[in-house]
């Protein structure tokens, strides 16, 4: 996204440039001072807006006595590691972040490789029952999960999938399809069709279609559609808290239950959160472009 | 480039030889390809539409058959079917006092977070483009770590801030002059407690709002504003009838998104409140977890998500069609 955003403000920078020159009476409303209390307030608003971010890291690294004063120290007196040190080696804390992987990984891939070929026949074939199915996979993206979580519990429960890695993943790829297919059919869409037919004539099958041109080409969008199931899988809690005992849940659910089982270890709980949350956030900044994109499709072309 | 070159000759080989051939082989071909086309995508559909239809689709039934019955413990354990109730949990549902109020609590939290962020997002976006680059790039980077923050650990830091004898906000507010906030409870009071809660989602909802109305206004041409600020129009007058209305379609579609997203409200609440939500902070998605969950009343429970989903149901039709308008489109 960063990317995205400069370019068009880099132009859009360089037009006000030329502008004073050029056509100086179009920047009406432009004063010096106004432009001045823009920036000012541009800066205010992300300083307010980070202000939360920077507090979590600077509660991080205080030792303990720091954490809880009543004046609290804008920076850390004493800095230390040992609330990421204690986060590491409270109990269920390593074993929940490899749970929260198999998870997130399993649902990650299934979702991928059954999205890939759905979003595949949507993009590329005109047929008998296409819309109806671009309606379910738009549909079911708006069922409250939530509201789904008392039969699906009570099915995984008959199944004997509760207190399994594997019913959550299996929970976890539905949860994750909707917006893979989406996301992947406009990936698949954006490959002209003349590729394919070149292709075709030249004698390729079908399915040779689809394994030398099109994945090939969906390979970016595939990777920014896995990076955001893993980043919606991974901060998944509620589900996996409900279904599975402590043992067999992530880190997120792990957060949740440190917050109301140790109330005032604010310091060691601020540095698993800050661990929990660093995939994610690297992933989010990576593929961030594609995150918008995806939730608001052509509404800008309208 | 052959017909700019030789006019006459080659063009009118060109048609027969060009085009004929290719609709030729295609007219057989045709019938022969759309019936693998028809086969074909239907068997790429099929795993997705088997997982869709038997663990939401399944579910979705199954939720509805449940508020129907009457599911309780003891059902659970001994795997016996449920006894019917028909319209049993409906009416208790929808005669409790105690649901409206939570009805109503949700939909003016809706109405009002949405009305602030999507607001406070416009805003910042229209900001965005008078600003320097450097304090745009600023501004995205802040919003992006935001945005990017697990909605769990977002509300997390925000009770630790609020935190009655620890927390950085009372302290702040209580270097204010004349203001007493020293180990200030900021939950006590729900109309304090939902300031907070609301501030939370409207921290976290922003980003997204002003980054893609950003988006959307890199859309909007410079010639009409500057025609518009020639003919006389103030910036007012220009961002009422030129910006907003081309930017109208993606209002809609992140106002909708918003609605549906703040409507189903249930993580603040439950982190903010230490997963034991009181009555006064229980919203629809918290109130029916808890009549499952907390109190074995699965068949009320799902009641109540079959109610919340009827609700629901207006807004997510309109955003349906909004989306199945562009998937149409490419």
């Amino acid at each position: 996204m960063v990317a995205t955003a400069t370019r068009p403000g880099r132009a859009f920078a360089r037009k006000r440039k030329q502008a004073p020159d050029a056509e100086g009476t179009v920047t009406v409303g432009r004063s010096k001072s106004a432009t001045f209390f823009a920036n000012l307030a541009g800066i205010v608003f992300s300083i307010i807006m980070l202000f939360p971010v920077y507090w979590v890291i600077n509660t991080s690294f205080k030792p303990g006595p720091e954490v809880l004063q009543f004046t609290p120290s804008f920076l850390p007196e004493h800095p230390t590691l040992d609330n990421f040190i204690s986060a590491f080696k409270a109990p269920l804390f390593l074993q929940d972040m490899l749970n929260g992987l198999i998870v997130t990984v399993l649902a990650v891939l299934g979702a991928l490789v059954v999205g890939f070929m759905a979003a595949l026949a949507i993009a590329r074939f005109q047929f008998y029952g296409r819309k109806a199915i671009i309606l379910i996979v738009l549909a079911v993206q708006l069922v409250p999960f939530l509201a789904l979580l008392i039969p699906l519990f009570l099915m995984l429960q008959k199944a004997d999938l509760t207190d399994s890695l594997i019913g959550v993943s299996i929970t976890y790829l539905v949860l994750l399809l909707p917006y893979t297919v989406w996301t992947l059919r406009g990936f698949i869409a954006g490959i002209p069709r003349e590729l394919d037919e070149a292709a075709l004539i030249d004698g390729c099958s079908r399915f040779q279609v689809f394994w030398r041109i099109i994945l090939p080409l969906t390979g970016p969008g595939l990777v920014a559609t896995s990076v955001y199931g893993f980043i919606q899988a991974w901060n998944e809690f509620i589900i996996i808290n409900t279904l599975n005992s402590p043992e067999k849940q992530n880190l997120m659910a792990w957060l949740l239950q440190n917050q109301t089982n140790r109330g005032t270890a604010w310091g060691p709980l601020m540095a698993g959160a800050i661990i929990t949350s660093l995939p994610v956030v690297i992933f989010f900044l990576a593929i961030q472009r594609n995150i918008a994109a995806g939730l608001t499709a052509g509404a800008v072309k309208g | 480039m052959h017909a700019v070159d030789s006019p006459t000759t080659p063009k009118s080989p060109a048609p027969p030889g060009g085009v004929t051939p290719h609709r030729a082989g295609r007219r057989p071909g045709r019938p022969r390809r759309r019936l693998g086309d028809q086969r074909t995508p239907w068997l790429l559909s099929l795993p997705a539409l088997a997982v869709l239809v038997g663990l939401l689709g399944y579910p979705l039934y199954r939720m509805v058959v449940l508020s129907f019955q009457n599911m309780r413990l003891r059902e659970l354990l001994t795997g016996r079917t449920p006894p019917w109730v028909g319209f049993d949990q409906y009416t208790k549902v929808l005669t409790d006092p105690v649901f409206w109020t939570v009805v109503r609590r949700t939909v003016v939290f809706t109405v009002v977070s949405v009305l602030i962020s999507v607001l406070l997002g416009l805003a910042i976006a229209l900001l965005m483009r008078r600003v320097h680059r450097r304090v745009r790039l600023f501004m995205i980077i802040a919003m992006m770590f935001v945005w990017a923050l697990p909605q769990l650990v977002a509300a997390q830091i925000f009770k630790w801030m609020t935190d009655a004898d620890f927390g950085v906000v009372n302290y702040l507010i209580d270097k204010l002059p004349f203001v007493e906030f020293k180990n200030h409870s900021w939950f006590l009071s729900p109309t304090q407690g939902w300031i907070v809660i609301t501030a939370l989602v409207v921290w976290a909802g922003v980003p997204f709002l002003a980054i893609t109305l950003n988006a959307g206004l890199t859309q909007v041409p410079k010639e009409l504003l500057e025609a518009a600020t020639v003919d006389g129009a103030g910036p007012w007058q220009a961002l009422r009838s030129i910006t907003l209305p081309i930017l109208r379609p993606l209002i809609v579609i992140v106002t909708t998104l918003s609605v549906i997203w703040n409507f189903g409200l249930f993580t603040q609440p439950w982190v903010l409140r230490d997963s034991k939500v009181e009555a006064e902070y229980q919203t629809l998605a918290t109130y029916s977890f808890t009549q499952a969950f907390g109190r074995s009343n699965y068949s009320l429970g799902s009641a109540i998500s079959v109610v919340t989903v009827l609700l629901m149901l207006g807004v997510m039709a309109f955003y349906i069609r909004q989306m199945f308008k562009i998937g149409e489109v490419d």
